[in-house]
């Protein structure tokens, strides 16, 4: 493993008697898209909020590029690009101006740095209007450009895709993976959206009522995923029946006409010789893969709230 | 790590680069040029011809009063024959009294001080609450500066901003009197006599700046009072309205109040400090300028302290 980008100890926010987040530990290594998945209530945005010094933490430390958080803030925060939710900007600046007041914030942003932003978010023909004439997708590139600015080495992204359409969502998709490709920044995101989560995020850890449920990665969830065959026959009783013989009782489900074979699709040239040799009817016979949403719903024990 | 000048910057641009701002600007320049317009409308309508014939009739009627009247207190006396010799002085230095110098707007603009102070409360109260409103705090705090830094470089450009429209107004009135009046009334002396009856004369400017200066004490005390208000409301609309409210009801609630010692305890009673020049009565008998000092300076103090505390310690959520 690489060097920790963010590091979490024992992060803990108690309010009253309730915890909200109940001691998170857990390192993100440089160079990762790190998914935070959990119910809604489940202490993603707490979380996120102590680690960029929005919430105070009642225990624990979060440590960027290993500065404190809590006792060097300032520096800490040169590392940091974030956008909370939509990101709000100053109305009746224009964009250009709202990214001179962040970029005022650091030290060594150049005014040409703030044109290669502008450029690579393709923002160059709108800039110098006032951002009230900006729509959501707009603002939410705008948003990217003011995180981006400082060449931050971690990106936190807060519910990103809040309020935006699924064009929108997959043009924001596009920039992320393309700043993770050619800034190289590591990015933790925080989403209820889990086919987002899905198609961003290298791993994804699993918080519930505040605890850390599970980390896993994306690429061995994707392989350990079991798919299964659906079959939809014209006489689903004599198909069955025919199916008995090549598979287990156990890996058969049956729903009206549907079937549910639990196997690789590379059963289906099979499934199909024997059924048209019995001259069954086969009116559809694909795979699917069993979702991420699926997956996560057994993790957390159904309670997933999407 | 952001620099505390490129945060004053950042306020700054906020400031200015809003259409509101300029707004108030144009309106106070436009309440000076109106005041200064009335004063000079007023003198023309009392235009007496011949003013050493009014000032030497109105001296004689003067040491009438002063001779037949025997009943007349030491004090109205002494008040009296200081008059009869001010006005000596006048005939003798060849200046008319009633006549409006380029002073004299400057003079009454120090009223306008009043107008200055509600424009940069309603600034003050913006400065906090008005993140919220915008949605712009999270951006704001996720950076590289620190609360106490941002909250510092908010403060500076409000006062800054009271600065600049006490210098607007300053100039304005100095510009609208030299058109009225004439520029050559800028060497005028004040001319002042002392309780033993010795004429002064003193520099205009130094009297008018003496004049700006107490009312300057007050719009510290009101700004600082919004300011806090700001960081208390996450709501601008509800920390003007407040702000504005306390600065309103505030005079009224203390003669209301004047009746109870314990009045002047609070901020009100204390923050107008012309009560102790010469010839006004402060509100209780008991209350000195030393006094009244020392409260607005705890109250100052309590002010910045539960701003900052408002603004750096409180979780900003939701």
């Amino acid at each position: 493993m690489t060097e920790a980008v963010l590091e979490l100890r024992n992060l803990t926010k108690r309010i009253g008697t309730r915890k909200i987040v109940d001691n998170l530990t857990f390192d993100i290594p440089a160079g990762e898209v790190f998914g935070f998945l959990g119910p809604n209530g489940a202490g993603k945005t707490t979380t996120i909020r102590m680690i960029v010094g929005l919430i105070s933490m009642t225990k624990g430390e979060a440590r960027i590029k290993g500065v404190s958080v809590k006792e060097q803030f300032e520096l800490a925060m040169t590392h940091v690009g974030a956008i909370v939710e939509n990101p709000e900007m100053y109305k009746f600046l224009t964009g250009y101006q709202n990214l001179v007041h962040f970029a005022r914030r650091h030290s060594g942003v150049t005014k040409q740095r703030i044109d290669e932003v502008v450029n690579m978010l393709g923002l160059q023909n709108r800039i110098h209007e006032k951002v009230k004439r900006y729509s959501l997708g707009m603002r939410q590139r705008l948003g990217v450009a003011q995180a981006i600015l400082h060449r931050p080495s971690l990106l936190i992204l807060d519910e990103p895709t809040n309020g935006l359409d699924p064009a929108g969502i997959r043009e924001l998709r596009d920039y992320l993976r393309k700043l993770t490709r050619e800034e190289g920044i590591s990015v933790i995101v925080s989403s209820h959206l889990l086919s987002e989560m899905e198609l961003m995020c290298d791993r994804v850890a699993i918080i519930q009522a505040g605890k850390l449920v599970d980390i896993r990665s994306m690429q061995d969830a994707r392989e350990q995923s079991q798919s299964k065959i659906v079959l939809e026959a014209g006489d689903p009783v004599a198909a069955q029946h025919l199916l008995a013989q090549l598979f287990d009782a156990a890996q058969l489900a049956v729903d009206g006409t549907r079937i549910e074979i639990a196997a690789d699709k590379s059963a289906i040239p099979n499934i199909a010789r024997v059924l048209v040799a019995a001259d069954i009817e086969v009116l559809g016979i694909h795979a699917v893969q069993k979702t991420l949403e699926e997956q996560f719903l057994e993790i957390t024990g159904g309670e997933m709230v999407v | 790590m952001s620099s505390l000048s490129q945060l004053i910057r950042n306020e700054n641009m906020k400031i200015y680069r809003r259409p509101r701002t300029w707004l108030m600007i144009l309106f106070l320049i436009g309440t000076v040029a109106l005041m200064s317009g009335l004063m000079k409308w007023d003198e023309s309508k009392h235009d007496a011809g011949d003013w050493r014939a009014a000032v030497t009739e109105r001296n004689a009627e003067l040491s009438h009063v002063v001779q037949n009247n025997a009943e007349l207190g030491e004090q109205s006396r002494s008040d009296l024959q200081n008059q009869i010799k001010l006005n000596e002085y006048y005939l003798s230095q060849n200046i008319d009294p009633d006549r409006l110098s380029v002073w004299s707007y400057v003079n009454s603009s120090a009223s306008l001080i009043i107008l200055v102070t509600l424009l940069t409360v309603v600034v003050a109260a913006d400065m906090i609450a008005g993140e919220f409103t915008w949605g712009t705090i999270k951006l704001l705090l996720v950076g590289p500066a620190s609360r106490t830094k941002l909250m510092l470089a908010k403060y500076v450009s409000t006062m800054a901003f009271a600065l600049l429209l006490l210098v607007l107004c300053f100039a304005a009135a100095l510009v609208a009197g030299g058109v009225l009046a004439g520029f050559d009334g800028l060497s005028l002396p004040d001319i002042s006599i002392d309780a033993s009856g010795m004429i002064h004369e003193g520099n205009m400017l130094f009297h008018a700046l003496e004049k700006y200066g107490y009312s300057v004490v007050m719009l510290v005390m009101y700004v600082t009072m919004a300011f806090m208000i700001s960081a208390a409301f996450r709501s601008s609309s509800m920390a003007i309205a407040f702000s504005l409210l306390c600065m309103l009801v505030g005079n009224t609630l203390s003669a209301l109040l004047s009746g109870y010692d314990w009045v002047k305890y609070l901020i009100f009673p204390n923050i107008d400090l012309t009560q102790y020049m010469d010839g006004a009565t402060p509100l209780r008998p008991e209350m000195t300028l030393g006094f009244s000092v020392s409260m607005l300076i705890a109250y100052y103090i309590a002010f910045q302290l539960i701003a900052w505390f408002l603004f750096t310690k409180r979780d900003v959520a939701g």
